[in-house]
Order: structure tokens, then C-alpha cells, then sequence
């Protein structure tokens, strides 16, 4: 299983399996560049394949006051 | 996808620079970007005395940790604006960084000088945000024209310099635009002020505190819901997935070609005066920071 953590809601997200990152934030709703992807201390490129496990954070970078 | 420098497996892709980077390359790319964004607009020298004036968001430490790297002589300002939890944990992140990092900071607090934010909203019946924005921006000036800094630097980035841009021109605020960009020059009482990070993305910014592992203030103002700046972001973003260097084109073609029309409009405009309270320009006998804290001590 895959764990998504929204930082910005606190909202907990889990997918069986997600083929790369570019097909997680189309799931999400969101443009490359208006999210970091983490997964542990790296950075994940919208190319970048993501499988059936791992635990993924998802940082906004929109400043909101 | 590979680093276009090194490589190896890249961490960040830029589509507006069609190319990605890995961490490191990303670290060179950056810190040239802010150097470019400085020299190419004669924003300051090493020989200046800077006042870099911090929130604890991403883009002010970020912008903190480049002008160390960079070697510039930069001194923090942290403006405590009393509101309950985030105010607490804004100046605790500034203070926890600074003091890691061995940075001078000052720390002003807005209540000392009459102007607590929470009574300012609810006393005041205009968008808070706009309020808060002038009180901060009247102290950081005030505070580096009375402690002998000539410029002051503020974390503002690409984004926010075109959101504002896009505000402007929707109203055609003449004086807005001309005097919008990444300097603007010493008069009288007003210092110098400077955006370093004028050609760098938030994304880029948020890339580079995660890289350099800056813990900064991830939640956002408790009263900034609803900010029309958040709104034209979002709009712009839109645009630049569609065609990506289109904020970059718009707000340098802007710098090259609109700012100077509108400066050459605004030239007659007549000279700020004095405000009668504090002494600091203002463009009415007193100005909008001393009316509001007459307000507030009615």
C-alpha cells in the first residue's frame, strides 16, 4: 500500500499502487509545480515510478499569508 | 529524469528552464539565480549594510541562508505581530534558526508599539491583510532608517512579484506600477528596498529549504483566508502550465518596457510629505500606521 500524507489538511490518502508520481497528483489534483513530492529525505521528479509500498509526503509551496 | 549538469538522478524538474537537477546542482543553480537577480538590478553590495526582514516562511529563511552562502552582510528582523499560536510560533522558528546559524536577529514586537494585530482587526474594517501588510512594512523601513541599515531586503519571489503585478494591472494603478520591482531606491526617510529573490519560482524556494533542510512555518496566517493574492496565484499557475516562462516574460518584459511608461507618467507627481505623528513619508499629513493607532487608542 501506498500512504500519501497532505501536509497542508493533515489528510491521510492510501492507493494500491500508483505507477509514478505523475499519476498520483492527477489522482490529487495537482500540477508538478505547485507541490514538493518527499519520499524520505529526496525529492521525487514527475517521472519518477512510484510501486505498490512506500510512504509519500505531499508539501504545498503556495505561500498563504 | 537526469541532472542536466551532472547527470545523475534529478530531484527537481523546472519546466520553465526545460531542464532538471539533482541536489547539488540544484544548490549552484539557485544561489546564481539570486546573484543574477542582485547584479542585474544593482540591488546592493557586499560594502552594504543589509536588513533582511524575516517571518519564518520559506521565503525569508531561504533567502537568509543564500545571502550567508553568498557572504553578504545580513542582519534578521522579525516583526512579532501578537497573534495567538502563530505569532508564538513564527518568532520561535526565526529565533531557532538564527540562533543555529549564529545570524544577528532583532525581534520587534507590534503590541509594543500600540498596535497589537488582533485589536487592529477588530477595529479597523478594512481586508486585514492589506492592514497588517502596511504596519510590518512601515516598521521594517522605520526600524532599519533608525538603526543605520541602508537596505532592506525582503523575501518576496517570482510569484509574488507577478500576483501583484497581475493586481496592479487589472486596476491600472498607475503609481502601483511604477513604482513596482525588485528595487526601490532611497528617499528621504525611506531606505532602499530590495527582492532578491525576484527571479526565483516559490517552487524553487520551497525546493531549496527542503534540500537544505530549513525548518520554516509550514501553516498559514489564521487570518489571511481569503486573500485575493492566493486567487490571481492560482490563475497565474494556470497560465504558466500552459506555457511555461510565461511569469518570467511577463515580469521582465514589464521591467524592460511598462515600468518606464509609467514611471514617465508618474513624474509630476507631487513629492510625499512629512507625517505630522511619526516624521516617516506619507502622502496625507498623517500617515495610514499613526491613523490606525489613533484608532485603536480612541
Amino acid at each position: 500500500m501506498v500512504r500519501v500524507l497532505i501536509e497542508s489538511t493533515g489528510e491521510q490518502r492510501e492507493f494500491r499502487a500508483l505507477k509514478s508520481v505523475t499519476q498520483l497528483l492527477n489522482r490529487l489534483g495537482l500540477k508538478s509545480t505547485e507541490v514538493l513530492v518527499i519520499r524520505g529525505r529526496e525529492l521525487l521528479t514527475p517521472d519518477r515510478m512510484i510501486g505498490h509500498e512506500g510512504d509519500i509526503r505531499i508539501r504545498h509551496v503556495v505561500s498563504r499569508g | 529524469m537526469k541532472c542536466r549538469r551532472c547527470s545523475e538522478l534529478a530531484q527537481v524538474r523546472l519546466p520553465s528552464h526545460h531542464t532538471g537537477f539533482c541536489a547539488s546542482c540544484f544548490e549552484t543553480y539557485f544561489l546564481r539565480q539570486v546573484e543574477r537577480g542582485i547584479h542585474e538590478h544593482k540591488q546592493f553590495s557586499k560594502e552594504d549594510r543589509l536588513l533582511l526582514a524575516v517571518s519564518g516562511g520559506k521565503d525569508s529563511l531561504g533567502l537568509l541562508l543564500a545571502l550567508s552562502k553568498l557572504e553578504y552582510d545580513v542582519t534578521a528582523l522579525h516583526i512579532d505581530l501578537g497573534i495567538p499560536v502563530s505569532s508564538q510560533s513564527a518568532r520561535s522558528t526565526v529565533e531557532a534558526y538564527c540562533a543555529a546559524h549564529s545570524i544577528k536577529l532583532h525581534v520587534l514586537e507590534t503590541t509594543e508599539k500600540g498596535l497589537p494585530i488582533p485589536e487592529v482587526k477588530k477595529r479597523v474594517n478594512r481586508p486585514i491583510c492589506s492592514v497588517c501588510g502596511k504596519i510590518k512594512r512601515h516598521w521594517f523601513n522605520r526600524f532599519a532608517y533608525e538603526n543605520g541599515y541602508n537596505v532592506l531586503a525582503t523575501g518576496h519571489n517570482l510569484d509574488d512579484e507577478v500576483a501583484r503585478l497581475f493586481a496592479n494591472t487589472l486596476r491600472w494603478d498607475q503609481a502601483y506600477l511604477a513604482g513596482q520591482g525588485p528595487v526601490s531606491p532611497a528617499e528621504g526617510r525611506f531606505v532602499r528596498k530590495v527582492k532578491p529573490l525576484c527571479r526565483l519560482t516559490e517552487y524553487e524556494t520551497a525546493v531549496w529549504c527542503f534540500l537544505n533542510g530549513i525548518e520554516h512555518v509550514l501553516a498559514a496566517c489564521p487570518y489571511s483566508a481569503g486573500a485575493s493574492f492566493t486567487g490571481h496565484k492560482k490563475l497565474l499557475a494556470d497560465l504558466e502550465e500552459r506555457s511555461p516562462g510565461m511569469k518570467m516574460q511577463f515580469y521582465e518584459h514589464f521591467l524592460q518596457r511598462g515600468k518606464p511608461a509609467f514611471q514617465a507618467i508618474r513624474a509630476e507627481a507631487p513629492p510625499l510629505n512629512e507625517c505630522a505623528r511619526c516624521g516617516y513619508p506619507s502622502s496625507m499629513e498623517v500617515c495610514g500606521v499613526c491613523r490606525i493607532k489613533e484608532q485603536l487608542e480612541a
